[in-house]
């Protein structure tokens, strides 16, 4: 096997024991020998390289030994090259070279860098590479009588160039394709819906700030519960006393009994009766009691003085 | 030719989804706030504005008093009106029962924030009156 180093390309042969040299860093192409890959030129009733690449797993269907491959595709003339490669398998070369992935700047195959090959080249101790039919063949090189020595200096790189796959083992592309395509449709779902709930958001506060304008609201919720506690216990006592002096007003009193006050202040309503000394109040309180009204009783000769808190 | 392993990848979509779901729950949160809020917000400017009008509207409550205080039947009663910023205070020393029904029988049946009271029985047909209504 060959390394041929060019200052931009490196032949990659797995029979080849050439040590690889290159500056650590530095940029360069690798060409992968056709042992690398399966290539097959067909004619198909298609016309794009697109409509071919949906078709390349069942053209190589049988004719792969088992394995994780990739598959691509170029039109050439009115027919298709297609290939099969295994990634792993490259990658594993690779490393086993020495060679860093990082530091390759495109990956091309043979098969597409020496179309316009003319005789054969040696590409390790053993084997050749040729033209057949237009497709880049291996034979040993004890059956080729003129093989020349690799040279990639005079080789212009084309613009066939592949991505391998490096997590490809892990996950096929289609399982990628098809999780991360339902985790980003997940994720816009989630997006739209957290747009939606803060645009309802946004609406329902400047519905609230309506509200508090229409009728003229102090500025927090906090001062407005204070302003309906205060005018609630307003309208509670108000009613109560209403109530209170009303019972009063309607209590059937003895022919000597009389109401000769009626006070209310500071939440107390006082009732003074004369003609209802200690004794003769019963039938007073009997009309209160069955009110449920809660009152102190006072007495001052014959007045009775109720008090009560409203 | 270096590839972030699809993995990551998915663990930073997983990640994002999270967030995500962090910020619709938080969202959706503040939305049932911002809700509860609003309906607390309008029961209670009802509440309120319909509170205010009744206890708190100075001019209407003025001239609701006044109506009273100008009417027929107490036409007659010496009554002695005070007014000011916060309150009126009516009082008369001697006043007619009848009158005294009146007055009363309308102050009592309207919404006024009556703050004190007294009256006093002076004879069959008179009674003394002291009486706030604050605003």
């Amino acid at each position: 096997m060959n390394f041929n180093r060019s200052s931009i390309a490196l032949f990659l042969d797995p029979s080849s024991t050439a040590i690889m040299e290159y500056e650590k860093g530095e940029k360069f192409n690798v060409i992968l020998s056709p042992s690398l890959y399966w290539v097959k030129k067909i004619a198909l009733p298609v016309k794009s390289v697109r409509e071919v690449k949906k078709l390349l797993e069942s053209i190589f269907e049988d004719s792969l030994p088992e394995g994780h491959y990739s598959y691509t595709a170029y039109k050439s003339g009115d027919e298709f090259l297609v290939f099969a490669y295994e990634d792993k398998k490259i990658l594993a070369l690779l490393n086993a070279k020495g060679i860093n992935t990082v530091d390759i700047s495109s990956i091309y195959f043979a098969q597409n860098e020496f179309s316009s090959l003319e005789g054969a080249l040696k590409i390790n101790a053993t084997q050749s590479m040729y033209l057949k039919d237009e497709v880049l063949v291996l034979a040993p090189s004890s059956w080729i009588s003129e093989s020349r020595e690799l040279d990639l200096s005079s080789v212009a790189l084309s613009k066939r160039t592949i991505k391998l796959q490096q997590f490809g083992h892990i996950v096929d592309n289609k399982s990628l394709y098809r999780v991360g395509a339902i985790l980003v449709t997940l994720a816009i779902i989630l997006m739209v819906e957290i747009f939606v709930a803060s645009s309802k958001k946004d609406a329902i506060v400047e519905l609230q700030d309506e509200v508090f304008s229409k009728y003229k609201l102090q500025s927090t919720m906090f001062q407005n519960r204070s302003t309906k506690s205060k005018y609630k216990n307003i309208h509670k006592t108000q009613t109560k006393l209403r109530q209170y002096i009303s019972y009063f007003l309607t209590m059937k009193l003895k022919k000597m009994q009389k109401i000769i006050l009626i006070e209310y202040k500071n939440r107390i309503l006082y009732v003074t009766l004369r003609g209802a000394e200690k004794g003769q109040e019963r039938s007073i309180t009997s009309q209160l009691d069955s009110k449920g009204v809660k009152y102190k009783v006072s007495y001052s000769g014959e007045n009775m003085k109720v008090e009560m808190k409203i | 030719m270096n590839q972030i392993n699809p993995l990551q990848i998915g663990a930073l979509l997983v990640v994002i989804l999270a967030f995500l779901f962090f910020k619709l729950y938080g969202v959706k949160a503040e939305l049932v706030e911002a809700t509860a809020n609003y309906k607390e917000s309008e029961k209670l400017a009802v509440e309120v504005s319909s509170l205010k009008a009744v206890y708190a509207n100075k001019k209407k409550i003025k001239n609701a008093i006044n109506r009273i205080l100008t009417q027929g039947s107490l036409q007659e009663a010496s009554l002695d009106v005070k007014r000011d910023k916060k309150s009126i205070k009516i009082s008369s020393k001697s006043i007619e029962t009848k009158a005294l029904n009146s007055l009363m029988g309308k102050i009592l049946n309207g919404s006024y924030n009556v703050t004190t009271l007294k009256i006093k029985r002076l004879s069959e047909t008179k009674a003394s009156l002291e009486m706030e209504i604050q605003w």
